[in-house]
């Protein structure tokens, strides 16, 4: 059966399920164990993307192996606790969940308490974290931090740029500098000073001084929000005005809201992350985009463009979030149970359509959903971003609206 | 938005237009890294490196549909490569890989009635 054939028939399937609407039927439970209280904009987000699918699966109807479910979601809070992220795995696996949607923390031992349930990473990019032969229950939704580390590479080398790479020491700072150690391993001569940073450090002056004695015409920081906004804010009080480049977490609502003080701090920060939009265009993410703020609301940042409109954040990681529950969902009628072992190897024969309006699959070889080719670069102004011209993938992509 | 459906639509309009001259081939077939297969029928011409990559040009003088079919074959076909993930639509198509010691994507893209060109994306894994 082709790819497409396959959509059509799960879509069907769940459809077809449908009864008068409303859910009824026995429990399945989701966990979404995220930093809901040391992050709160990506806990909130990952667990509004997955309520939302949530909520469409249960409005159709979910009848497998001959039994009505109805999924539900519980979250726990890992605070960016590898420690307490795993403790919330275990106990996921213990409370017979169907399916754990994660940040991404302490995966290198959760995939293990987990006893085979499966495991979607939407937001850390690890590289070891996805691994279908050691980890077969471990799927990741979200751009790798091999995609993002080699897609800056290929971005930056060429432009000529004496780069500083700074990389907090968290999970996901670590976690990065082994990627861009990885993606300037050949072009070392591109690279002006590697230093790491302590995580959530409300003054990186003496590390971004460093920096500029080394000559850096750019900086490359790979961390935390706070992280970045710290650089940022270092950078410019003190009248440099180099270029800043982040991973995905540049675009975190929090690195505005630190330095909304000073909103032209922001302008030019340009950050590699996973394209919102399809090739078919803009129109599926903008219809799930209303969908989810019809149910949420706008994910709002917290600072105003210099017209004085609000801006917002378009959810991203939501969607990722969102499109596994859709994978799963299929997954279960494709294995016909919800034993996790047969949902685990059932999420690799299936296919659906994404919020983006692409196909979201896994296989047998690749747990991956998000190709390193589908990461872009986008730049800031006036609080909001949009995609760079200077890029052959960034140029083609629409900017979304984040006003509201 | 417009300016996507656009574009899409542009893609398109590929599908029906005469094929002009094509690009100058390479006079000889590059090595690329990880032995990266060949797809019957490539005419390369462009290789290039953006900082750890290799990005190498080309055209199949086929449709969409054969140049895709050329390109999932040669590498599924090849020893050591898997295809990750592959997709097509009217106009364009992907086959992303792993293998060789690299990852990445064939991207195709039919621009005239029986051309497709061919970009190939090779990074280090």
């Amino acid at each position: 059966m082709t790819r497409v054939a396959l959509i059509i028939a799960m879509t069907l399937a769940l459809a077809a399920c449908g009864g008068s609407g409303h859910a009824h039927g026995k429990p399945l439970v989701i966990v979404v164990n995220a930093p809901f209280t040391r992050t709160p904009y990506l806990g909130r987000t990952i667990e509004n993307g997955v309520r939302l699918a949530v909520g469409e699966v249960n409005a159709a109807g979910l009848r497998v192996g001959g039994t009505s479910y109805e999924l539900r979601v519980q979250t726990k809070d890992s605070a960016l606790s590898p420690a307490r992220a795993v403790s919330n795995v275990r106990s996921a696996a213990d409370e017979h969940a169907v399916a754990v949607v994660d940040e991404g923390t302490g995966i290198d031992a959760s995939w293990r308490v987990a006893r085979g349930l499966p495991i979607c990473i939407v937001f850390a990019g690890g590289a070891r974290a996805v691994d279908p032969t050691t980890r077969p229950n471990v799927f990741r939704i979200a751009p790798t931090d091999h995609g993002v580390a080699f897609r800056l590479a290929e971005y930056l080398i060429p432009k000529h740029l004496r780069i500083a790479l700074l990389h907090d020491d968290s999970d996901y700072g670590s976690a990065g500098a082994s990627a861009l150690a990885a993606a300037f391993s050949q072009n070392r001569s591109s690279v002006a000073v590697d230093e790491t940073v302590p995580a959530d450090a409300l003054d990186l002056g003496p590390q971004v001084l460093r920096a500029r004695r080394a000559h850096a015409t750019a900086l490359l920081v790979w961390g935390r929000p706070a992280t970045i906004a710290s650089a940022i804010a270092a950078a410019r009080s003190s009248g440099w005005d180099v270029p800043v480049f982040a991973p995905p977490t540049g675009a975190d609502p929090f690195v505005r809201q630190q330095l909304a003080d000073h909103p032209s701090w922001v302008n030019g920060l340009t950050f590699a992350a996973g394209r919102l939009t399809a090739e078919v265009g803009p129109g599926p993410f903008t219809s799930f985009e209303q969908r989810y703020e019809g149910a949420y609301g706008v994910d709002r940042v917290g600072v105003k463009t210099r017209a004085g409109q609000e801006v917002v954040e378009p959810p991203e990681t939501a969607m990722y979030a969102y499109d596994f529950v859709n994978l799963l969902a299929a997954a279960l009628l494709k294995a016909g149970s919800v034993d996790p072992g047969k949902v685990t190897r059932a999420l690799e024969e299936v296919t659906t359509e994404g919020a983006n309006g692409d196909e979201r699959a896994f296989n047998r070889s690749s747990h991956e959903g998000v190709v390193d080719d589908d990461v872009y670069f986008a730049r800031f102004s006036d609080m909001t971003y949009a995609p760079v011209k200077d890029d052959p993938l960034s140029a083609t992509l629409p900017t979304i609206d984040q006003t509201r | 938005m417009l300016a996507a459906c656009e574009l899409d639509d542009k893609d398109k309009e590929g599908l029906k237009k005469d094929c002009s001259a094509p690009p100058a081939a390479l006079k000889s077939a590059p090595r690329l890294p990880g032995n990266f297969p060949r797809a019957q029928g490539i005419v390369y011409t462009a290789v290039r490196k953006d900082g750890p990559t290799t990005i190498a040009s080309g055209y199949l003088a086929q449709t969409i549909g054969p140049a895709h079919d050329a390109y999932s074959h040669a590498v599924k076909g090849a020893p050591g490569y898997d295809v990750t993930k592959e997709e097509q639509d009217a106009a364009d198509a992907e086959v992303n890989f792993a293998g060789g010691g690299n990852t990445g994507q064939v991207k195709l893209l039919q621009t005239c009635k029986a051309r497709t060109s061919v970009t190939i994306t090779i990074r280090p894994a």
